[in-house]
């Protein structure tokens, strides 16, 4: 089998996708099928994959697999709860191929079409899919587009000024001067932009607000995973010390003001996003205690287990507006006594968001932390914990709204039941992993040797 | 599943079937509540008289292990948690609550359980936060009136003094392989780590989230709140267990692991516990709720208790953590009745009473009893752990403790407590009722009450007379520690 075969297997997917539109009517059901069946065959050719393709575009190896098998897994949600419409389904596939090519690709270039191929496709996504209004979604996904192209902008100029200097497309051990380090750096900021760190973040509320629940959720945990893989091979790129030392603190304060703007939050799904904001906060104080820490494979494997955990953390919140139908903190009040067990899901969710043990975000959250002190980031850490803490302020707030409250006003209306089944899974996944330390052993060894 | 395991796991399989069996109606959850209660209850008395036991930790992952002992101290505060939970079940017994607040009395036990077993640093922690969350819902959910505030601030304050020992058991976790070149969690093998500039750090982290949780005076505003705002089955277990957490972790984590920093800031420790001991008796003196009162009288006791253990000597260590015990007995003794005052009358002020004595003359007796006990009239059980405390803190060896300015601080404590105690128990139970009285809806505890107070006096009296039981138990286990 070809080390490829998970994008063949998308790429096939989106053709089928199209194909299906060109029929007159192609029925809804065959689409979600599709839908849902392109991702799950993928994720199973990657298990039997031991790749080491390695050319001049792409580098299939064992990395590569590890976050495509965390991309394509985070965004089976969205998967499942597409409507079966045509190009939608295109759409999301398209998009998915785009970020499991970004895992394997092996130079600047296949870099940079592959963000373009993972980005377009998700700027008509916000646009399109959903219900309700589409005139906010439309100018979100405006934002989104413009927010998006000048980060791509910014990544050619970088990718430009770093050719001339270094005659490369790829990793070169030779000392760059300051054009160079200028491209370097003008990449990383075209990185940083993608994952929504500030004061880069301005477009991230919006789009995340205005997008339908489930696409909220498809954008904070598979494109945010691609987004860090991205910061990743671009800091890797040639030796910075610089990197080491600014993305942590980059990272804690992208937390601190995402908790900080959470706070004061109405509307859940803006509050979700300026939590996913404070997430992104860590991730970015993680690549920088990886940098520091000489990219050490512990370093790598921790981001890697915290995209997980996020993956299904995020995808359930989100998940759980569409299933539920609550839109303010208003509607959320004694949604215990309406609807008991989703509500325990949503609390279980929203604990593991917070880093409360038992569930698998505090054993995330204990690895980035970890490894930030390990790279001498004290301060850092400690601001990341204080954000941690400000977020308690939200997440354990909407546990307050939803048990200790007596319902008021009209029961919001409840979604269908393959969105409660999602909220469900992805609660029960929190807790399981957990129990990580149980089952992981060896974890941090086997990856990124 | 070995014995250890099985304390811990068996309230929480307890507290799951108290959930999935509430739908069969409210008095199935609460008898099943009660069978997991006693069965818990006798399992934890049970290995108590099996005596110490720590069986071989497992590895996991990132250097953790499974790792669970039970030595004296463990023992006995996880006899303590199964007594007062059986307690708690049985005091409740006539709310109209649902299975899950039964679930979380029993989940709270299982969690305070295994921060008495965990011997993971890990573990430790995971257990420490999991006790948070029950009594989040305990307090927010059958809590009286401000009882939103109080769940919310109990949890932050804890949550922050904790997030911040995780920072510093990371960085202890570091230091270590810095030096062995290999990660562990286990409280044993990260004995005696060479910490370096950051020791200080780490140790502070430390005394900061023990500190939080204690609480000692400067953090200690979350307890008032969440004690007076919970219900009093819910006040019993947070100031009878939950209080304790904060303690324990001193002297299984912070004294073993850093005896030079416990020694050299036993000055400043004892200082702050003197402190407490004065400032929490004397706000407690000023209070008008007597549910109020009891609660700021915990942060004087406990502040004794912390000067017994700074004191390090194995009398001051020994009396410390009987006087945990009694606190959880006394304490959760008249928590107990007041709620019952407030099941009849939904009043708590110094004030809407009088003259109860010849209302409710059980009530009243075991009122004074529980009230003297608290006190430390000599022949009750809070006589023998402040006695010892006060006479560690003046045999000490460590340079300024024995000055006499700690003891006279003790003294004061006991003075104060008698101030604020006594005329609250007159003015609520002897003297002549005042307008707005509500004391003629005060009818006399029931059997079921009574039979829950015999228990609890039998309790005060026992140690109160025969300590050696208890100091035999809890002896050894504290020499382990300081050796």
């Amino acid at each position: 089998m070809n080390a490829l075969a998970p994008q063949a297997a998308l790429a096939a997917g989106v053709f089928a996708a199209l194909g299906l539109g060109v029929m007159r009517r192609p029925s809804a059901l065959v689409v979600r099928v599709l839908t849902l069946a392109v991702p799950v065959i993928a994720l199973l050719l990657m298990r039997q994959l031991l790749p080491s393709a390695t050319g001049l575009l792409i580098v299939a190896d064992v990395k590569g697999l590890c976050w495509q098998l965390v991309i394509v897994a985070a965004a089976l949600p969205l998967a499942a709860l597409l409507p079966g419409d045509d190009v939608e389904a295109a759409l999301f596939l398209g998009s998915l191929l785009g970020m499991s090519l970004l895992a394997v690709s092996g130079n600047l270039l296949m870099m940079f079409l592959s963000l373009e191929f993972m980005s377009l496709p998700a700027y008509l996504l916000v646009a399109r899919a959903g219900t309700g209004s589409g005139e906010r979604r439309l100018e979100a996904a405006v934002k989104y587009f413009f927010a998006g192209a000048l980060a791509g902008a910014f990544f050619l100029l970088g990718l430009a000024l770093y050719y001339a200097h270094s005659r490369s497309l790829t990793f070169t051990d030779q000392p760059l001067g300051f054009q160079g380090q200028a491209g370097l750096a003008l990449m990383a900021v075209a990185a940083l932009f993608k994952i929504g760190a500030v004061p880069l973040h301005w477009w991230l509320p919006d789009v995340y607000e205005a997008a339908s629940p489930e696409v909220a959720g498809f954008l904070s945990t598979a494109m945010k995973s691609a987004a860090v893989l991205f910061l990743m091979r671009v800091t890797a790129l040639a030796p910075m010390p610089v990197f080491a030392v600014a993305l942590p603190w980059i990272g804690a304060i992208t937390a601190l003001i995402g908790s900080l703007l959470a706070l004061r939050q109405q509307r859940l799904q803006r509050l979700l996003a300026y939590s996913s904001l404070a997430h992104a906060g860590l991730l970015v104080l993680g690549v920088g205690a990886w940098q520091a820490l000489g990219r050490d494979p512990a370093a790598a494997s921790s981001l890697l287990f915290y995209l997980g955990v996020y993956a299904l953390l995020s995808n359930g919140a989100f998940i759980f507006l569409r299933a539920s139908g609550v839109e303010t903190r208003a509607d959320l009040r004694g949604y215990a006594v309406r609807q008991p067990g989703l509500a325990a899901a949503f609390a279980v969710l929203l604990a593991a968001l917070a880093g409360i043990p038992p569930t698998g975000g505090f054993v995330a959250k204990l690895l980035i932390l970890w490894q930030a002190l390990r790279a001498q980031a004290a301060i850092p850490a400690i601001l990341a914990a204080v954000s941690a803490l400000i977020s308690l302020g939200y997440y354990l707030g909407l546990v307050r709204d939803a048990y200790f409250e007596e319902p008021s006003g009209p029961a919001p209306r409840t979604g269908d039941s393959w969105a409660r089944i999602a909220v469900l899974a992805c609660a029960i996944g929190a807790v399981v992993l957990g129990a990580a330390p149980l089952f992981l052993n060896g974890f941090t060894g086997r990856i990124w040797r | 599943m070995n014995t250890l395991t099985m304390l811990w796991v068996f309230p929480l399989v307890g507290a799951i079937a108290c959930l999935c069996i509430d739908r069969l109606g409210r008095a199935a959850a609460k008898w099943t509540a009660l069978v997991f209660a006693i069965v818990y209850a006798y399992l934890a008395g049970a290995a108590v008289f099996r005596g110490a036991i720590s069986v071989p930790g497992s590895p996991l992952a990132f250097g953790i292990s499974y790792n669970l002992a039970a030595d004296g101290l463990s023992l006995s505060l996880i006899a303590l948690t199964g007594f007062l939970t059986l307690i708690c079940v049985a005091a409740s017994w006539e709310l109209d609550v649902s299975g899950a607040y039964w679930a979380n009395f029993l989940a709270l036990a299982a969690a305070l359980t295994g921060v008495f077993l965990a011997r993971d640093l890990f573990l430790f922690y995971v257990f420490w936060e999991a006790t948070l969350i029950p009594m989040f819902f305990i307090i927010g959910i059958w809590g009286s009136d401000n009882r939103r505030h109080a769940a919310m601030k109990f949890f932050l304050f804890t949550f922050a003094g904790s997030v911040f020992m995780l920072l510093g058991l990371i960085a202890l976790v570091i230091a270590k392989h810095a030096q062995t070149a290999t990660w562990s969690w286990d409280m044993a093998a990260l004995n005696g780590a060479p910490l370096g500039a950051a020791g200080p750090w780490i140790f502070l982290s430390l005394l900061f989230g023990f500190g939080v949780k204690i609480p000692v005076v400067p953090l200690h505003t979350w307890l008032p709140d969440a004690h007076t705002e919970a219900p009093a089955a819910g006040s019993v277990m947070l100031a009878g267990v939950m209080l304790k957490m904060g303690l324990y972790g001193l002297l299984r984590v912070a004294l073993p692991l850093f005896p030079f920093y416990a020694e050299t800031w036993a000055p400043w420790i004892a200082g702050i516990a003197a402190l407490g001991t004065v400032y929490g008796a004397l706000c407690a003196m000023a209070q008008t709720d007597l549910k109020r009162m009891i609660a700021y009288s915990s942060i004087a006791h406990l502040g004794f208790c912390l000067l017994g253990i700074a004191s390090a000597t194995a009398q001051g260590l020994v009396g410390g953590s009987l006087q945990m015990i009694n606190h959880g007995i006394t304490t959760g003794a008249l928590f107990l009745l007041i709620g019952f005052l407030y099941e009849r009358t939904h009043r708590r002020g110094l004030t809407d009473f009088g003259d109860l004595a010849t209302r409710a003359p059980w009530l009243t007796f075991f009122f004074g009893f529980s009230i003297f006990a608290s006190i430390g009239l000599p022949g009750l059980n809070g006589f023998i752990g402040e006695f010892m405390c006060l006479s560690g803190i003046a045999r000490s060896s460590i340079p300024l403790l024995n000055l006499p300015v700690y003891l006279v601080a003790g003294a004061l404590g006991v003075t104060l407590a008698a101030a604020y105690a006594l005329p609250a128990y007159q003015s609520v139970f002897w003297a002549p009722p005042q307008a707005g009285s509500v004391s003629s809806r005060v009818h006399d505890l029931n059997m079921r009450e009574k039979g829950i107070m015999w228990v609890l006096c039998a309790l005060m009296l026992w140690i109160g007379l025969a300590p050696s039981t208890m100091l035999n138990l809890l002896g050894p286990a504290l020499k382990e520690l300081i050796r």
